[in-house]
């Protein structure tokens, strides 16, 4: 049973100020096991924050990021299951299915975490699984209206996912799962 | 003038001055384990911890643990039952401790490295009397108590079958036993289920009629729908009620549960180390407390109770019979809670000052020491200031399983729990007998000394100390 946070494209400070404070009562130390953020921070702040929640975070590149030194893309291993992290601005169309489907491939993991839409997806095709947890504040996107802040929360146990998607709507959290499962290893 | 002195009993030779054997004293005391080479009836010399007279003793004393008689019942089967604690000592080798085979042979033991004693007549007669005893169609339990408050055998697994039977877990109806066992274990099945699942499961098992579950390699491509979380449970939900938090709350726990199963007894295999075996005895032990602690929310997990679960899971974890052993997990909690429910308010920190509380019972020791030994009591108080605190909170606490190896302390406890009187009264009564014991070293001390003599108590003849604790009742 092991927590894994998604999040990603805060763009802190220049186009949110901070995570709704909503979202940060629920953001505890302790309960998480892994952070997985997407990218665009964009300060060192929000790298420290993201820090005391877990200490094993992993972080690629937004094109906004201070640190250059994130990596474009990233996999790890999770109990069962491979993860690859990319920030998705990279994958050209933005947002597209097919093409993220082909980076997927190139990373050969079972579920791909990207961002940049500011919109929260989740996508299922051949090769995996694609998950977008959206703009954890609800930062201005050029290519998405109405953004919601959300992000994500995965509880990986043995070969099943569930993945806990919270969203700030209207000023309240709206809580919503999905339930996935790998056959083989 | 009321006499407060010590008794006479307690001042004579016999206690304080080494026996010898027939033949010419050895020159030191030989140490405990070598004892077997020895002739076995007679008194083992104590070690030069208890402090003698500096007069020899002239051979008549020799003859003089069978002259006296000053409790003429307790003698014989006290002497005959070390005898037997010294088969003990020479089979019970810590390094011993993985093998189940422990508990086999010991009596009369033969896998000691030193010769051992051929067991005495006494002692192969009195496991034929428990083992008649506890053959009974209804088992008469006020005689299994005599008998047991002398101490119990090694072998046959009798110790496992006479704790069971002490603690209430058996009934003394032999022929309820299986149906009862039964009963039992299954019951403890279904609390590991329903309490110690994760919060994964449970959710999944609340959710079973609404699952939509997608594979990942079957089915066309397309967007996951979301699906609506039941009952508000979600892995970072603060409310009260919600599984996910009552989990996270009892981490705590968990982690201190954790940490302290790893430190016990960490000389002894059976418990430490990276063996399966220790791996999944810890585990038993875990999943014990753990289970302790959620169905006692008064007082959930204290450090201390493991060791008090280490004995009794040990003992039914090496009972020969091999349904026995394989169901030890279970019978150990039920006896757990049994023990616990006369010790728990020693636990509890908001009784600590009340009438019941550890504070209590440590002024009780204190009265009873006053009673018996008033010198010894007005040296230690009041002359050394040594309060009683500092030394029998973890005496009383543990039960007595700290201060001696953990052979002694299983002999130690097989009085505790038979004894009539109950186990508390019994181990106020050992810990004065310990006190009284060393008086001698006490009231040539001072605090430091006599602090660092009380804390690491010296490795004394435990039937010494039963002996003694049982003539301190009759006052």
């Amino acid at each position: 049973m092991v927590l894994v946070l998604a999040l990603g494209d805060l763009h802190i400070p220049h186009r949110a100020p901070d995570l709704p404070a909503k979202f940060k009562s629920m953001l505890v130390p302790g309960k998480i096991q892994h952070v997985i953020c997407t990218g665009n921070l964009c300060i060192k702040e929000v790298h420290d924050y993201l820090k005391t929640l877990c200490p094993d975070l992993h972080i690629t590149r937004g094109e906004y990021d201070d640190d250059a030194r994130y990596p474009d893309t990233k996999t790890l291993t999770i109990g069962q299951f491979k993860l690859g992290i990319c920030h998705g601005h990279q994958v050209i169309p933005w947002g597209d299915l097919d093409s993220l489907a082909m980076l997927q491939r190139q990373l050969d993991v079972d579920i791909l975490v990207t961002g940049h839409s500011h919109q929260f997806t989740a996508y299922k095709h051949e090769a995996g699984v694609v998950i977008n947890p959206g703009s954890a504040t609800g930062a201005f996107s050029s290519i998405t209206y109405d953004v919601n802040p959300s992000f994500v929360l995965m509880d990986i146990d043995g070969l099943r996912v569930v993945v806990y998607v919270y969203e700030l709507i209207d000023g309240e959290v709206k809580v919503d799962k999905i339930d996935f499962k790998k056959t083989t290893n | 003038m009321v006499n407060k002195r010590v008794p006479d009993w307690l001042n004579s030779s016999l206690w304080s001055s080494p026996q010898p054997p027939p033949s010419p004293p050895p020159p030191s005391p030989p140490p405990l384990s070598a004892v077997a080479i020895s002739d076995p009836p007679l008194l083992i010399p104590p070690p030069p911890a208890i402090a003698r007279p500096s007069e020899p003793p002239p051979s008549s004393t020799s003859s003089s643990p069978y002259a006296h008689a000053p409790k003429g019942e307790n003698r014989d089967p006290l002497t005959s039952s070390y005898a037997n604690n010294t088969s003990v000592y020479c089979t019970d080798d810590d390094e011993d401790d993985g093998s189940p085979s422990y508990s086999a042979p010991s009596n009369g033991g033969d896998s000691g490295a030193a010769a051992p004693p051929p067991p005495a007549a006494q002692d192969v007669s009195r496991q034929a009397q428990i083992l008649q005893e506890l053959s009974r169609k209804v088992i008469n339990m006020v005689e299994l108590r005599k008998l047991a408050s002398q101490g119990l055998p090694d072998g046959a697994g009798i110790r496992a079958t006479v704790w069971k039977l002490l603690l209430g877990y058996l009934p003394t109806d032999r022929f309820l036993w299986p149906s009862e066992l039964a009963k039992k274990r299954s019951q403890y099945k279904q609390f590991k289920e329903e309490l110690l699942m994760n919060p994964s499961e449970i959710t999944r098992r609340m959710e079973k009629s609404s699952l939509e579950n997608h594979e990942l390699e079957a089915g066309s491509p397309g967007f996951m729908s979301r699906s609506e979380i039941s009952h508000g449970e979600h892995p970072l939900s603060l409310g009260k009620s919600s599984v996910w938090n009552q989990f996270f709350q009892e981490t705590e726990i968990k982690e201190q549960i954790d940490r302290d199963v790893m430190r016990t007894h960490p000389d002894i295999h059976f418990f430490s180390g990276d063996s399966t075996f220790a791996k999944s005895n810890q585990e038993a032990l875990k999943n014990i407390l753990n289970l302790f602690a959620k169905l006692n929310p008064g007082i959930r997990y204290v450090q201390g109770m493991n060791e008090l679960l280490a004995p009794l899971f040990y003992m039914f974890k090496n009972d020969p019979d091999e349904e026995n052993a394989a169901s030890a997990e279970a019978d150990t909690f039920f006896c757990f809670v049994e023990l616990m429910s006369g010790f728990r308010d020693n636990f509890v920190q908001q009784l600590d000052n009340s009438v019941v509380g550890i504070r209590a019972t440590i002024s009780r020791l204190s009265h009873l020491l006053k009673e018996h030994d008033e010198e010894l009591w007005r040296h230690l108080e009041m002359t050394t200031k040594v309060n009683p605190q500092f030394y029998a909170f973890r005496w009383i606490t543990l039960l007595l399983t700290q201060e001696f190896n953990f052979a002694d302390s299983l002999f130690i406890w097989d009085t505790l729990l038979s004894d009539p009187d109950g186990p508390q009264e019994t181990l106020l009564r050992v810990c004065c007998a310990m006190l009284v014991i060393v008086r001698k070293r006490l009231l040539a001390g001072d605090f430091t000394s006599n602090l660092k003599l009380l804390q690491n108590y010296p490795s004394t003849n435990i039937s010494h100390i039963l002996y003694v604790a049982n003539k301190l009742r009759a006052h």
